[in-house]
């Protein structure tokens, strides 16, 4: 079941797809800022553009994923290592945060913070990763 | 484990980069082969011996089987 592609073949079908995706995520967000007001826009309008800025997102995650599955298999070693890095770190970080606001340390923080925190966590790692001799 | 892809490569006159592209693998790919950080899987390995024309034995050497034969 092996959808192996090469290294080469699996980084141009990722580049041809993850960059246009984070295009359209800066468009929709850009366009949202000057389209939606938090107080007075109608509910459907934040909802349609609550989705349309997530589904870029979701797109980019896809097009990382499909290259974990082509790509040769030491990168896809490195890239999985990465995504597990940056998943536990966001995980310790999320655990560290909920028990300080049920203890009323700190104050609630927005969830949205996670999933950037995954991705800055993901991208350090791959660099650890590429200038470290870990894997 | 230990292998001689450094060597055959340098005989050949190939670069690191030209090695992996004709396993179609990354770069990096090849170093760490090399450096012995990464062992490839059977189908790698079989693909490097027949780059080069050689047995997967006579490329990858099993540092056991090695020790235990100079006893």
């Amino acid at each position: 079941m092996s959808r192996t592609k090469g290294f080469r073949s699996a980084n141009r079908r990722y580049l041809y797809v993850f960059w246009p995706f984070m295009a359209a995520y800066v468009a929709i967000i850009l366009g949202a800022s000057f389209l939606i007001d938090k107080d007075t826009s109608p509910l459907w309008l934040k909802v349609a553009g609550a989705l349309a800025a997530t589904l870029p997102i979701i797109g980019a995650l896809w097009a990382i994923l499909r290259r974990v599955a082509e790509t040769d298999e030491y990168t896809r070693l490195r890239q999985l290592t990465a995504l597990a890095q940056g998943g536990a770190i966001t995980a310790g970080i999320a655990f560290l945060v909920g028990f300080l606001q049920i203890f009323n340390v700190i104050g609630s923080i927005d969830i949205f913070w996670f999933g950037t925190l995954f991705f800055l966590a993901y991208g350090l790692s791959v660099c650890l990763l590429q200038f470290g001799k870990t894997v | 484990m230990k292998n001689t892809v450094r060597i055959l490569r340098s005989e050949k006159g190939w670069s690191q980069a030209e090695l992996a592209d004709l396993l179609n693998v990354s770069r990096q790919s090849v170093n760490a082969i090399e450096t012995g950080r990464y062992d490839p899987s059977l189908p790698l390995a079989f693909a490097i011996a027949r780059l080069f024309g050689r047995r997967i034995e006579d490329i990858f050497l099993d540092g056991e089987a090695s020790a235990q034969a100079a006893e």
